[in-house]
């Protein structure tokens, strides 16, 4: 089956990258500009199986995202990556304590995102 | 399956383009709201999206530099460091600097070093950044970003005993136990996985959303431990995990120490994911010969050009000519690439356009459904259509030229920075008024009165404002202004450029005029000629050249530019009240709007924004002076009149002006009457060029093609107007 990735950028160029690389490796790809985007894109949109997101945003920012997002019962246990530069702890623990999955390091290589994307992803 | 992101730069040098004048712009706001939030999120995220972009290229002079800028900001933003003016003028400056190395990092241009390692000292001093904290970060960002390559290198097998004690939360955060099994079952072998359930509650305190459970398991592998460690990269620092290396088999001779192991994965990093190893990686890897051997082998390799040398195949000056000739064609296809210009369209005006080509189609089908059966009874029926056919075209070339058209905010955005800067040199207080951003005009236009509007700025801001004691000694406030304005203006758009200064000096211009020999002494000017002055080549009135206005344009190739994109610049003043420029443009270069006119069998397109009006003379109007050629009264104003069939050398129909009709034209405030036979009607034109297809001939603007498939000319009213007054001197 196709899964669908949900991926939350406010850099367009970014965001088609991430979006590139998931297409490329066969995922079907949704894509919002900021969390209030992403909220408005999954309600009655198709069931998101992964989400990629930025967390420097404006109008809702990452962290904010992921936390309406584990409110809502489609998004309980679906893997969530947060899509940083920041490799300080703090961000990496608020974004935790939000309820993400894991985290992927800007610059980003296509195959560690890959990679990293199989880890939390159920076949 | 190609991740190759190139195809992303453009998009990315736009992005940041957009991103650096966010920054410049808020930047330079923040100066009046140093505590403004919101104001400093903007910045701080504009500038975290160039970085983050930017090292997806390798572009990481640009992420490293924008790092610096985005430590600062960051803790500007938590409120940890205050807004100063040395803290913003850094940032300015840094900005800057981000620019060049963008388009260091575009074209290839090249960098001040110097000035790059000097910014960022300050930003780091300014951020107080320790720089150990720094290399930790390095370092760190260095093991996430690639934790499968240090899976290259080893040939030993281990044994670990792994024993995991989730969090609770496991399943809440989206994480799922077996992915991790199945993790690290493609590691190695795993074996004796136990589950511990002495944790599970009973079934009634049971969550189902929670995991209870810890497992204990072996792992034979090959990998090292950094790799075991990373499957539990996730959840690592909230379980309680216990990874022990118990028994380790070496398969293979491993040579070296520490820095042989870096120096395989430096070279095996360069290799692209997914190639195959070169030779000597594989054998090295396989242990058949060392690190040194082989580096020794491929230090004996020579270069093919050298191999020809040596076979006397070719003599060195050869070799070095052809090795001139690929750097050549290598910067060449890289200059190409930069050259292909792009523009970004809202989808919005695209989804119009798509909608009004599928009205387009329909009405082609109900014509040519018409065409098939066609009645004469039927003819309203046809004009009908044909009239919504040219709806439908008109409507679909504006659409067209509009996916051209940009805000002119774009050329705007430049100037608060400049005139922050020219007030600071200057000595003067200055204060710069935008309106109309959002009034659009042809991208070629925008790029094109970027220098011209710049030049005109400085103009104000270094002649036109006074210095503070000056205008407080005028009873004026102390804070000069500048206003950008931009509109519509029927077709046209008009931009002004205001100041509240001392205004244009009569007498000031007129003996400068008389001194450099442009105007005779004793020649009486109207006011408007005589602003016009000023726009004559080599024209200063500057008593001092200042760093300001000497970059070698002059207010004579302002007015060329506008006038070369077929505008106007006029100049209202008033003395002590300050000056106002106004340029006047076409929305296109493309197309103008145009009045036809026949003389004799000839057609001729009148430029329909230069045409005040038209008449038919009465005789007793006209005059004929000597000196002065034919004038006609206009409402007791006295306007030069030329025959078009005299101009041309055309056969016309009448040669009495009672007869035939006079339009009158007006450019640059200057009037004149052109006698034609006939006025035929109105219509767009599409301009083509007489330089490029033929050559330029005086009173021409260009040509265009009818609609009964002939050419017609398009009349050049500033050239008349020339022509008119050389007849005259010739006349005289």
């Amino acid at each position: 089956m196709i899964k669908t990735a949900l991926v939350v950028d406010d850099s367009p160029t970014m965001r088609q990258m991430v979006a590139f690389t998931l297409t490329n490796a066969g995922f079907n790809v949704l894509e919002a500009e900021d969390g209030k985007d992403a909220v408005t894109k999954v309600a009655g949109g198709p069931k998101i199986n992964i989400v990629v997101t930025d967390l420097n945003m404006p109008k809702m920012d990452g962290i904010s995202l992921i936390k309406e997002l584990r409110k809502m019962a489609a998004f309980k246990f679906t893997p969530i990556l947060m899509l940083t530069t920041e490799s300080a702890a703090d961000k990496k623990q608020a974004g935790k304590d939000a309820g993400a999955t894991g985290w992927i390091v800007k610059p980003f290589n296509p195959e560690v995102m890959l990679k990293i994307i199989a880890k939390v992803l159920p076949a | 399956m190609s991740n190759d992101f190139s195809q992303f730069q453009e998009a990315f040098f736009e992005e940041a383009g957009d991103h650096l004048a966010i920054v410049e712009e808020g930047l330079l706001a923040l100066e009046q709201h140093p505590e403004d939030l919101d104001l400093l999120n903007k910045i701080f995220r504009s500038a975290h999206s160039i970085k983050g972009t930017s090292g997806m290229f390798g572009f990481n002079a640009v992420a490293q530099f924008t790092h610096k800028m985005e430590t600062l900001l960051d803790l500007l933003r938590n409120g940890q460091k205050v807004v100063t003016l040395e803290i913003a003028d850094l940032l300015l400056k840094s900005t800057d600097c981000l620019k060049t190395l963008i388009d260091a990092a575009k074209t290839g241009s090249p960098v001040d070093g110097d000035t790059v390692q000097r910014l960022t000292g300050e930003l780091a001093s300014a951020s107080d950044l320790k720089v150990e904290a720094e290399l930790k970060v390095k370092a760190e960002a260095k093991v996430e970003g690639g934790p499968s390559e240090s899976s290259l290198t080893s040939a030993l097998t281990s044994t670990f005993l792994i024993a995991w004690t989730p969090p609770e939360w496991l399943f809440q955060r989206g994480l799922d136990p077996l992915q991790i099994f199945k993790e690290l079952a493609n590691l190695g072998t795993l074996s004796q996985v136990a589950v511990d359930t002495s944790k599970l509650p009973e079934l009634v305190a049971m969550d189902p959303e929670k995991c209870y459970l810890a497992w204990t398991m072996k792992l034979e592998t090959a990998k090292d431990r950094q790799v075991v460690d990373a499957v539990f990269e996730f959840v690592r620092e909230d379980s309680v995990l216990v990874i022990e290396q118990v028994k380790v088999e070496a398969k293979a001779k491993v040579e070296g120490g520490p820095s042989e192991s870096s120096l395989t994965s430096a070279l095996t990093s360069t290799c692209e994911p997914g190639e195959p190893k070169p030779l000597g990686e594989i054998l090295v890897e396989t242990g058949i010969v060392s690190r040194e051997t082989l580096n020794h082998a491929l230090a004996q390799q020579k270069r093919v050009g050298q191999i020809l040398i040596e076979q006397h195949a070719a003599t060195p000056q050869q070799v070095e000519q052809a090795l001139q000739k690929q750097k050549q064609q290598e910067s060449a296809s890289q200059s190409k690439k930069t050259d292909t210009a792009s523009i970004r369209v809202d989808t919005a005006k695209i989804d119009k356009l798509i909608n009004l080509v599928g009205e387009l189609v329909i009405t082609q089908s109900m014509l040519s459904d018409l065409g098939s059966r066609f009645e004469m009874s039927q003819i309203s029926v046809l004009l009908e259509r044909m009239a919504q056919l040219e709806r439908n075209t008109r409507e679909i070339q504006e659409r067209v030229m509009g996916i051209r058209m940009l805000p002119i905010g774009t050329a705007f955005s430049r100037f608060p920075r400049l005139v922050r800067d020219l007030s600071a040199r200057a000595g003067k207080k200055i204060q710069l008024v935008l309106s109309g951003e959002e009034t659009e005009l042809d991208k070629t236009v925008i790029e094109s009165i970027g220098d011209p509007l710049t030049h005109l700025v400085r103009n104000s801001a270094d002649h036109g404002l006074e210095p503070p004691e000056e205008r407080l000694d005028n009873n004026k406030p102390e804070l000069g202004t500048i206003r950008l304005n931009a509109f519509h203006e029927g077709g046209n758009i008009c931009i002004t450029v205001e100041d509240d200064g001392r205004g244009l000096n009569r007498d000031k211009i007129l003996a400068k005029a008389v001194k450099q020999g442009l105007i005779a002494e004793n020649e009486k000017l109207s006011d408007d000629q005589i602003w016009l002055l000023i726009f004559k080549p080599g024209f200063s009135t500057a008593e001092k050249v200042t760093d300001v206005s000497g970059r070698g344009v002059g207010m004579d190739v302002v007015k060329r530019n506008i006038e070369g994109l077929g505008g106007t610049v006029s100049i209202k003043t008033a003395l002590g009240k300050g000056t106002v420029f106004t340029l006047k443009l076409p929305l296109t270069l493309a197309i103008i709007e145009g009045m036809t006119v026949r003389v004799g069998k000839d057609t001729y397109i009148v430029p329909l924004l230069s045409i005040l009006e038209s008449i038919q003379p009465k005789a007793e109007v006209m005059k004929t002076v000597i000196g002065k050629g034919e004038l006609i009264n206009v409402r007791s104003t006295y306007l030069p009149m030329m025959r078009l069939y005299d101009v041309f050398c055309l056969q016309p129909e009448y040669t009495d002006p009672t007869k035939a009709i006079l339009l009158i034209l007006e450019t640059e405030g200057e009037r004149v009457a052109v006698m034609v036979d006939e006025i035929l009607g109105q219509q767009q034109v599409v301009i083509k060029s007489m330089e490029q297809n033929f050559r330029k001939v005086a009173g021409v603007a260009g040509a265009t093609i009818l609609g009964d498939g002939t050419v017609g000319f398009i009349l050049d009213v500033r050239g008349l107007l020339e022509m008119s007054r050389q007849s005259m001197l010739v006349a005289a």
